[in-house]
């Protein structure tokens, strides 16, 4: 009797390691949960306005965009890849769903659904460019995503002729501000991104083997898998994410301007590796860059509330980032890779 | 002087001191014994011949010499004192110079840099006299008879053989007293291995004393004035030339004893119908117009003997359509068929166990039930979701099956041991029930127990009716578990033997005269 409860308790043990919660794993990821809980507790007691509604309504619409932009890099962080172009894309995909937004005579429905689906198509064009060029010829996707993030900027000034386009239906807009007790919609659709995305990573034959070209790329190809389709779906999914992330930035700023989103990429970065994803590949999960996508948003917010200058507020987290890095390093070498 | 003196004393029948003396050398990478008990005596201004199959711990000696391993056991003197090598440097310092097999040029910098990279001539500002380095360059070259070569090109530049004679130009860069070559004649055409024989004997008459690592038997006795011969890690015996031959040269490689295992009679469980057959198969560095031809039948396990560079894992990466085939044709139960890729290949019933277990077979830091469905991915999952208890039941069955010893299926393949390895390699192929599977080097890196136990897996597949190709590089493995081994030399097939005709002189005969046929031209 006793030994058939044990067997049982090894085999769910077995299915969560299975499914990416190794013990090792869910450590990174409370320990990612408690250096936010750190920061939290400590801008409450030294700050007089960081625990109030408003604020936390304030720092969850702040880190939506980032949030969103970062769930996509993960999955191409973790086939070993790289995307700088997030921040081009996101212009690009805003100007293109902000003139199918303000074309007249269209319901306000009709406009809405139209230009959603203008923008992400844009992101998966653009997304899958960059994981076939690079896939297909066999090139960094830190080189092919450099060019898109020259790409993607400059047809965003092209089509717009550099100017701003504004003036959206006032409903959109009212969305783009909505709550739910005091939570941000935007930062629930946010959430429910980060929830498909762990499913899909955890869950699914895709996820399965997407860490698996990160930790070994020839494995997987001598097992009989495309590594072409895996590598432009990463991409590609990236790509999808950035046109969301755009549709999410006009809601909330009833702007769609062709020079929104420089330096994006690299806060979206941040967060993944804040979040204990590895650059090399193969290891991390989605939920350490929901926490990480937090720290770096409570960090902004609450440095300045202290009394921090932007300025200084940019070197602390540059500071945060390296610091991840290393204590992720140390983690490693206690617990064994 | 000293030197002339000692070759005059030798000349004399006066016995000299030797220049470098190992004795009883041991050293063990975990639980593989690479050494165990070298001893070995160099005279000075003698060329020593070190031969030896894959594996009897040749590469390790130079390792232990050259300072980049430390051996765990046995004492080496060095012109009289105790030597012990930390760094590749110290190595240096103390006269000992090594022309290693794979090169350690670098590519974009020019033939003088590379020469001098180790001592560049620098004013006192600490830039380079680029002047005189290339001066330095040219001297050097001349001397070994390359004049042709501009010590202004990049490396890159250089065929392979040219860049092994840089390498040795680099070596004889600084006055050594030892100079060790490792198969520096495997890319050498005949030409360019007469000049290094000519450079090899201007080295003996300045008395400096060389070892010569060779799979060559022919070159052996041509430059070299004694031979040592290692099996298994140990020393087998040390000789004069001239009190040598080559079928005494082969035995000793061979070691007599284990033809008593063949005795053992196992009974061929092929069956009529065919599995795999290959008609002028070519893969891209294949130089022969015929190619391979071969045939494998159900329940056969065909071995593939050949010294290393014949071309056994590249035929079995073109079958299995890791690189793609040139030319020739692929039958598959009788039916041609062609490859465009490992997917089409596993599809059709093939399964590769490849070399490299840890850059190719596993994904070390997954779970070992990831790994064993990782190629049957469709089994386990409805609509692309996993279906993790479905998973771990199947590593489980097979886990029974191939007496796998692991912490559970939820562990890292990381965490086994290097036969455990194997066996999760075995059952990722096993899940998908293959017709035929190819075996790169089954049991390397794996304990003599887990070794025993895999050998008889195979022989289970086997009765299964799965059809097996093997390539190995141990002898009496192929012996052991082969219904009939295919030898190969240069790419060809060069001899094929039953059951009743295996013997390892015969395979490395085959393989040696395959070689001295084709080698150079």
């Amino acid at each position: 009797m006793q030994a058939l409860e044990k067997t049982q308790v090894t085999e769910t043990d077995d299915t969560r390691r299975l499914a990416g919660w190794s013990p090792k794993v869910l450590l990174r990821d409370a320990g990612i949960g408690l250096a936010l809980l750190l920061l939290i507790v400590f801008f409450s007691v030294s700050t007089e306005h960081f625990l109030t509604p408003n604020n936390i309504s304030n720092i969850l619409t702040q880190i939506t965009i980032n949030l969103i932009l970062a769930v996509g890099m993960t999955f191409v962080i973790l086939i070993g890849g790289i995307d700088l172009s997030v921040g081009s894309m996101l212009a690009f995909c805003a100007v293109v769903g902000g003139t199918v937004l303000t074309i007249p005579d269209l319901s306000v429905f009709q406009a809405v659904a139209l230009a959603t689906l203008a923008a992400i198509g844009t992101g998966v064009v653009c997304g899958f460019l960059n994981g076939w060029i690079s896939a297909f010829w066999g090139l960094p996707s830190f080189i092919v995503t450099l060019g898109m993030l020259n790409i993607a900027r400059g047809a965003a000034l092209q089509v717009t002729d550099a100017r701003t386009i504004y003036s959206f239906p006032p409903s959109f807009n009212a969305f783009g501000s909505q709550m739910i007790f005091g939570v941000p919609v935007v930062f629930l659709i946010a959430l429910v991104l980060v929830a498909i995305a762990w499913f899909v990573l955890s869950k699914t034959v895709f996820g399965r083997l997407l860490y698996g070209i990160g930790n070994n790329e020839e494995a997987v190809r001598l097992a009989g898998h495309s590594l072409m389709f895996y590598k432009v779906a990463a991409f590609t999914i990236a790509g999808a994410l950035v046109g969301i992330a755009a549709m999410v930035y006009m809601a909330r700023l009833n702007i769609a301007s062709p020079i929104i989103g420089i330096g994006f990429e690299l806060n979206a970065i941040a967060a993944v590796i804040i979040g204990g994803t590895s650059l090399n590949g193969g290891r991390g999960t989605v939920i350490g860059t929901l926490l990480g996508a937090c720290i770096t948003g409570v960090l902004a917010n609450g440095l300045i509330l202290f009394g921090l200058s932007d300025f200084m507020r940019q070197m602390i987290t540059g500071v945060v980032i390296i610091l991840a890095v290393i204590i992720d390093k140390y983690r490693e070498r206690l617990t064994g890779v | 002087m000293i030197n002339a003196e000692t070759v005059r004393a030798q000349a004399a029948g006066v016995s000299t001191p030797p220049v470098l003396e190992l004795h009883d050398v041991k050293k063990s990478f975990g639980g593989t014994r690479a050494l165990n008990g070298v001893s070995l005596s160099i005279q000075p201004g003698e060329v020593h011949g070190l031969i030896g199959e894959n594996g009897a711990g040749k590469s390790t000696l130079i390792k232990v010499l050259c300072g980049i391993v430390r051996p765990d056991e046995g004492a080496i003197n060095l012109a009289g004192r105790p030597y012990m090598p930390t760094t590749p440097r110290e190595a240096k310092v103390n006269g000992l110079q090594v022309v290693h097999q794979e090169f350690n040029l670098l590519p974009y910098l020019s033939v003088a840099e590379n020469i001098f990279i180790e001592h560049l001539p620098r004013n006192a500002l600490g830039i380079v006299k680029r002047q005189e380095m290339h001066a330095g360059a040219r001297a050097a070259l001349d001397a070994i008879g390359l004049s042709d070569i501009d010590v202004h090109w990049p490396v890159e530049r250089l065929g392979i053989a040219h860049r092994q004679l840089v390498e040795v130009a680099r070596a004889l860069m600084t006055e050594s007293r030892i100079l060790i070559l490792d198969e520096p004649t495997a890319t050498l055409t005949a030409r360019e291995t007469e000049r290094l024989f000519a450079i090899i004997n201007d080295l003996r008459s300045r008395g400096v004393s060389i070892i010569f690592v060779s799979h060559h038997l022919d070159e052996v006795f041509r430059i070299c004035d004694r031979v040592t011969v290692l099996r298994n890690g140990e020393t087998v015996f040390s000789r004069s030339i001239a009190a040598t031959s080559q079928d005494e040269l082969v035995r000793a490689m061979v070691g007599r004893k284990l033809q008593q295992q063949m005795a053992s009679e196992i009974v061929s469980l092929a069956r009529p119908e065919e599995a795999l057959s290959l008609v002028n198969f070519r893969h891209l560095q294949s130089p022969h117009a015929h190619g391979i031809s071969l045939r494998l039948h159900r329940g056969e396990i065909l071995g593939i003997a050949g010294l290393v560079g014949s071309g056994r894992t590249e035929l079995l990466r073109a079958i299995a359509a890791a690189e793609l085939p040139l030319s020739g044709e692929l039958r598959l139960e009788g039916a041609p068929i062609s490859f465009r890729s490992p997917r089409e290949a596993i599809n059709a019933g093939i399964g590769f166990v490849t070399e490299d277990r840890k850059e190719e077979g596993l994904i070390l830091n997954m779970p070992i039930a990831a790994n064993v469905t990782l190629a049957s991915l469709a089994d386990v999952s409805r609509a692309g979701i996993l279906d993790a208890k479905a998973e771990i039941a199947v590593t489980q069955r097979l886990g029974a099956e191939l007496k796998l010893k692991y912490g559970g299926p939820g562990k890292n393949a990381a965490t086994l041991s290097g036969g455990n390895q194997q066996k999760v390699v075995l059952a990722k192929w096993l899940a998908r029930n293959p017709k035929v599977l190819l075996l790169d080097e089954p049991t390397r890196g794996v304990d003599v127990g887990a070794k025993a136990e895999i050998y008889a897996l195979i022989r289970q597949f086997a009765e299964r009716g799965l059809a097996l190709l093997i390539v190995s590089s141990e002898l009496p493995e192929l012996m052991t578990l082969s219904d009939r081994i295919l030898v190969m030399s240069q790419h060809r097939v060069v001899g094929e033997l039953s059951r009743p005709e295996f013997s390892e002189e015969r395979i490395l005969q085959y393989a040696y005269q395959g070689e001295q046929q084709q080698g150079r031209h």
